[in-house]
């Protein structure tokens, strides 16, 4: 447990033991510093707490680990490891291009407004059909809707590998086609969780941290 | 106006929910998955909403 979680659980718990004093004893509330105690007890410390304990949430729900705790994303996760360069995930996570810990958010938020609202809502729906319905198989699942280049160019944008390479610049019409989201990015680096094939795949065992 | 009676016990009410809903956050804490993510922003949430609703309440009835 980090020193952040067991903060909140610490004020949870302060929260909870001053409600309780209150249960036990509401006639405290007749006085004044009764009713400033029990204002502070029953709304502010438990919106406070609320809040803490959301964040708390929400950031736990961008790390690997969360999103690799399903049974279907396993093989998702092996495909981090496989060994080639041409597999955008394998190439991105094993040379830290996104960060390790937060690998699955790096690439599959939405880097609009709102992005990390909407992905926490499609991922509310991956829970409920994982825990209620049928869970398709992992090489069945399939994008919401094409990838959008923003996702890649919210870091690749500007670098000199992006903006200088070779390829991207063949065709003066290339790059700004790239840019503009017409041509994708997958069209050309079109390996990405190729899941299919994962058994066949070689796989780094350079690092497993 | 409210009685003192009725105040506490709406109090105590609001002050139940409280505990449940902090006491289910506090628990989704320890896990990082995703149903301790719905656990703690539906079952949690609501509790909480509840509590504070109740509370909230019984403060505009006393007037």
């Amino acid at each position: 447990m980090s020193v952040t979680t067991g903060l909140i659980i610490g004020i949870v718990l302060f929260s909870v033991i001053l409600i309780g004093i209150l249960v036990a004893r509401p006639a405290v509330t007749l006085s004044r510093g009764g009713k400033m105690l029990a204002f502070v007890a029953l709304f502010i410390l438990p919106i406070f707490s609320g809040l803490l304990g959301f964040a708390s949430e929400m950031e736990r729900s961008k790390t690997t680990a969360f999103c690799l705790s399903c049974h279907t994303m396993e093989a998702y996760g092996k495909s981090l490891y496989v060994d080639d360069p041409t597999h955008i995930p394998a190439a991105h996570y094993q040379n830290h291009r996104v960060p390790k810990d937060q690998a699955c958010y790096s690439c599959h938020t939405q880097y609009a407004m709102f992005g990390t609202l909407r992905v926490k809502l499609y991922g509310l729906k991956h829970v409920l059909i994982y825990y209620l319905g049928k869970p398709p198989a992992p090489e069945d699942i399939k994008l919401y809707e094409p990838y959008n280049n923003r996702e890649c160019l919210h870091c690749h944008a500007g670098a000199r590998s992006f903006e200088e390479g070779a390829m991207h610049n063949a065709d003066p019409a290339t790059l700004p086609a790239i840019k503009s989201n017409q041509l994708s990015c997958l069209s050309c680096h079109d390996v990405a969780h190729d899941i299919a094939h994962l058994k066949d795949a070689k796989f780094w065992k350079g690092s497993v941290n | 106006m409210l009685s003192a009676n009725l105040l506490e016990k709406r109090i105590q009410i609001a002050g139940l929910f409280l505990i449940a809903g902090l006491l289910v956050e506090a628990l989704c804490l320890f896990w990082a998955l995703p149903i301790t993510f719905v656990v703690f922003t539906a079952a949690g949430g609501l509790l909480m909403f509840i509590g504070i609703a109740i509370f909230l309440y019984s403060l505009l009835s006393t007037n």
